[in-house]
């Protein structure tokens, strides 16, 4: 009974902080919300007794994302958004409806419904007893699922590595400028400096073209 | 015990916000912390099926989502400084350069 309560009391929080999320025009105030809502949803999953997803919510969600952004935030200096008109395009709007209808449509199924899927062993007290929600968790990653945890820190790595290189000064500029000394010094330039240099000043020539 | 189908609507209620977010949003750092909001109803969906069903697999799938959703938040904020140095923005309206 007082987890019921407990639970609508944190699902109208988290409702609350997720359309704030969407409305805010502050993006600092927003990923305060963010880091609201995501401590709500840790304290949902301990009450369902996943111990071990609700400590890794806290500490990657809450802990690196959300710092994260708000660096990114603080980096770039972004202020409100301008207040403008909601322009609302019909491909947005029939994505909308779609996704609504279906939506509904799943959640009367899932209600009405009975799971196709037997029914496990590993019921929360069964996990209590077997050693606690971390343990057998633990034991399940590291037996069932070793072969995808491995390949989750090659993701790790190619992440980091994809975005340092992203995130990286542009070079373009300067590659351009050597390139008209080259082709002046010799007229067979090396292409690949061609190849850097022509996507750069086709895209400034869009954006141009874009904003008018 | 509270029922499997409540997680659900709540869950669902986040998506929705989410989509929201992501669709009319301008602010591109807006789009991706929409983005984290389904991730998280999608975890939500997980865990509350691994509850329901007396399986952990559900737990260690949110274990790789939230993976997933690290490296998804790196680079995509790494993309987001790199739009922002090369044109100055990260509002949507102004970058249309795939636009045909």
């Amino acid at each position: 009974m007082t987890q019921q309560v407990l639970f609508y009391i944190f699902a109208a929080l988290i409702t609350l902080c997720s359309i704030g999320v969407i409305t805010v025009r502050n993006p600092v105030t927003a990923a305060m919300y963010l880091v609201s809502d995501l401590f709500l949803l840790a304290g949902i999953y301990a009450m369902m007794q996943a111990h071990f997803v609700a400590a890794i919510q806290i500490l990657v969600y809450a802990g690196a994302i959300v710092v994260l952004f708000i660096f990114v935030i603080m980096l770039l200096n972004l202020g409100p958004e301008a207040r403008q008109r909601l322009k609302i395009p019909a491909p947005e709007l029939a994505v909308l409806v779609i996704t609504t209808i279906a939506f509904i449509g799943v959640a009367i199924m899932m209600t009405n419904g009975q799971p196709t899927v037997p029914v496990g062993a590993l019921t929360p007290k069964a996990v209590q007893a077997a050693g606690g929600n971390t343990y057998v968790v633990g034991m399940v990653l590291f037996t069932k699922y070793l072969w995808p945890f491995e390949l989750s820190s090659m993701l790790i790595l190619l992440a980091t590595i994809a975005s340092v290189v992203i995130a990286k000064k542009d070079k373009a500029k300067a590659v351009k400028s050597t390139r008209k000394e080259q082709t002046l010094t010799s007229p067979a330039a090396s292409s690949d400096c061609v190849e850097a240099a022509a996507p750069a000043s086709l895209s400034n020539g869009k954006v141009v073209h874009g904003t008018r | 015990m509270v029922p499997v189908d409540n997680y659900l609507v709540l869950a669902t209620v986040m998506f929705l916000c989410g989509t929201l977010g992501v669709l009319f949003r301008r602010n591109l750092i807006m789009v991706l912390m929409a983005i984290e909001l389904m991730l998280n109803a999608v975890n939500l969906v997980f865990v509350a099926g691994s509850q329901a069903l007396g399986n952990l697999d559900g737990q260690v799938m949110v274990f790789f989502i939230i993976t997933v959703a690290a490296c998804e938040a790196a680079v995509g904020l790494a993309m987001v400084i790199a739009l922002f140095r090369r044109y100055g923005t990260i509002d949507t309206s102004f970058l249309r350069m795939l636009r045909g």
